[in-house]
């Protein structure tokens, strides 16, 4: 949409107008447009408009080798990239036929569930600025920072981790690191009444939030809405439990749903996953000091390892919904083919162009938030 | 676990009902299936009207460039078995023509669209062909074997020596770190060989360690 490409539309003299939200507002999530033509304040068509954040990821790493490729991965998906990084360990180790020790497995999901964890308060925060309500926002991204304090400590990076390799995680954690990841699920677990006072007992946020974007279970199902949107509809469907991966089938965790099917109801399902998320991290913490174990399996030397040929398909669970990776070998040294599926690719197109229709202008960035759409995977 | 069985068995008898496809049970939630592209509509329809087979959860394309064809993948999810069918076709790749599966699966829309964007297939029956991700983008469709970006990159860029007018200011009046020429990283000048040669030239007016 640069100036000199730009062409108004022309339309007979009527009382509708168009607006362009993005590529770079405050009420958008990254830099990502939305076209919407408006009759009043009622949208009457949204157009996603995407582009703005394309590194052509899938096409850089096929010129690089498997292991060069674990820099790109988090960078896909930039408030939850953990996900991303463990998923396409996984595919490798499809492909490879690796066996994960068991330690490995674990300290894989302590990482997802952290980032589980800050990925929510971030979108609360988003969430909540939609509404007008700016203390959420603060809060959220100062708790989410301790989260990030822990991965600094784990991995020296905050946001892209690079802590997974196919075989297993860089390094072990350092002493006295299960001490202080429970020290923080503490304060967290402290906040959780304040986050409860604040938003979901605040008549503001209730009444911007109940009746907007509903999603009924059908068109859920046939949009192919995933992650905690999906549960928001009532319907308990997790990758974690129904497709197993890590050892998630190990762990005692609860599917929390919501029946309204609205952004009141996506936030509540989110709310409820930061406290399930502690769970699943207490219980990893608690079974992390009796498996001494190896962190990672051996591997070929990586700068010249050929990845058996053949072609996986992993799916994972990630804050916003299902992601999946589609990798081909040909036995190279490098991938043949990669190709993401990440939930905002439906939640910020085909979902948010539906579910603006017929709402008013003001709640085109909470759907958009109440979503939790990540453009950087859109465009990848 | 019986009663998964059971249920798997009941799709294989399902399935038996299309000819020419191929069934590969690579574990117990993974199946693939290799189908001509002509019977590739019908078998989709079977998956989500009889097996229940609702979510589309991506369509993938291989380009093949030695065979002249690409490759289709479309991943579909059934809620009820908890299973992943990926159903494999294969298309030539001249003239790159499909059909869309966007009345059996929603989601198909912008899978399709962003294939048709990226290798240039396109899909009939699809409601939005219009680029999406590469609006000022008019050269060949990136994502094919063909297309070597690096190439393009060299042929349509030029590397700068990086050596602005304040870093200059500083190395005259004796301060800073001055990297030479040939030991900057997109120099083109003689690779260096000697031993040593990558090390940074530092000035000694500053650094008296």
């Amino acid at each position: 949409m640069r100036p000199e490409n730009y062409e108004a539309q022309r339309h007979p003299p009527s009382n509708e107008y168009e607006l362009n939200i993005g590529p770079n507002h405050p009420g958008i999530e990254g830099n990502y447009a939305f076209k919407l033509r408006l009759h009043g304040d009622r949208v009457i068509e949204g157009r996603a408009d995407a582009g703005y954040l394309h590194r052509g990821f899938e096409k850089l790493m096929e010129g690089r080798l498997w292991i060069q490729n674990l820099a790109i991965t988090p960078r896909i998906c930039v408030p939850d990239p953990v996900p991303m990084e463990i998923s396409y360990c996984l595919a490798v180790e499809d492909l490879c036929g690796l066996e994960v020790p068991e330690r490995a497995l674990w300290l894989r999901v302590l990482q997802a569930e952290l980032s589980r964890l800050a990925a929510h308060l971030f979108t609360f925060g988003g969430h909540a600025a939609t509404t007008g309500m700016y203390t959420p926002m603060f809060w959220g991204i100062a708790d989410r920072d301790l989260i990030l304090d822990l991965f600094e400590e784990l991995c020296g990076g905050r946001v892209y981790h690079i802590y997974n390799i196919p075989g297993g995680v860089r390094r072990d954690m350092p002493p006295g690191f299960i001490e202080r990841v429970s020290n923080t699920l503490d304060y967290l677990e402290t906040r959780l009444p304040d986050y409860d006072n604040l938003m979901f007992k605040n008549l503001v946020f209730v009444q911007r939030a109940r009746g907007v974007g509903v999603i009924s279970q059908e068109q859920a199902l046939d949009w192919a809405v995933t992650g905690p949107n999906l549960r928001a509809t009532g319907l308990a469907l997790d990758v974690r439990r129904d497709d197993p991966y890590l050892i998630y089938d190990q762990l005692a965790f609860d599917i929390p749903t919501e029946d309204g099917g609205d952004a009141w109801s996506r936030a509540l399902v989110r709310r409820k996953e930061l406290f399930e998320s502690i769970k699943i991290i207490r219980q990893v913490l608690a079974k992390l000091p009796s498996l001494p174990g190896p962190i990672r399996c051996p591997i070929p030397n990586p700068l010249a390892w050929n990845v058996p040929a053949g072609s996986t398909y992993v799916r994972m669970e990630s804050s916003k919904g299902e992601l999946a990776w589609y990798v081909v070998s040909n036995g190279s040294e490098k991938p043949y083919r990669t190709h993401v599926r990440g939930p905002s690719q439906m939640h910020a197109v085909q979902v948010l162009e539906k579910l603006s229709i017929g709402c008013r202008i003001e709640d085109v960035a909470q759907i958009m938030f109440s979503l939790d759409a990540c453009p950087p995977e859109v465009d990848r | 676990m019986s009663e998964g069985k059971a249920l798997s068995t009941w799709l294989d008898n399902l399935l038996t009902e299309l000819e020419g496809i191929e069934i590969r049970r690579k574990s117990s939630r993974r199946l693939r299936i290799d189908v001509e592209a002509s019977a590739l509509p019908a078998l989709l329809e079977l998956l989500r009207g009889r097996a229940s087979y609702v979510h589309l959860s991506a369509i993938s394309c291989v380009d093949w460039p030695d065979e002249a064809q690409f490759e289709l993948v479309y991943h579909v999810w059934s809620y009820e078995l908890q299973s992943l069918v990926s159903a494999h076709t294969r298309i030539p790749r001249k003239p790159g023509v499909y059909i869309s599966v966007y009345d059996i699966y929603t989601p198909a829309a912008f899978f399709e669209r962003d294939i048709h964007e990226m290798f240039g297939v396109f899909f009939e029956g699809s409601p939005d062909m219009s680029k999406f991700i590469l609006t000022e983008w008019d050269g060949p469709p990136p994502m094919r074997k063909d297309f070597d970006s690096e190439a393009w990159v060299n042929a349509h860029f030029d590397f700068q020596d990086y050596n602005p007018d304040w870093l200059q200011e500083i190395i005259a009046q004796g301060g800073g770190i001055a990297i030479r020429p040939d030991e900057q990283r997109f120099s083109r000048g003689p690779e260096p060989t000697a031993k040593g040669a990558g090390n940074k030239t530092v000035d000694k007016g500053t650094d008296e360690r």
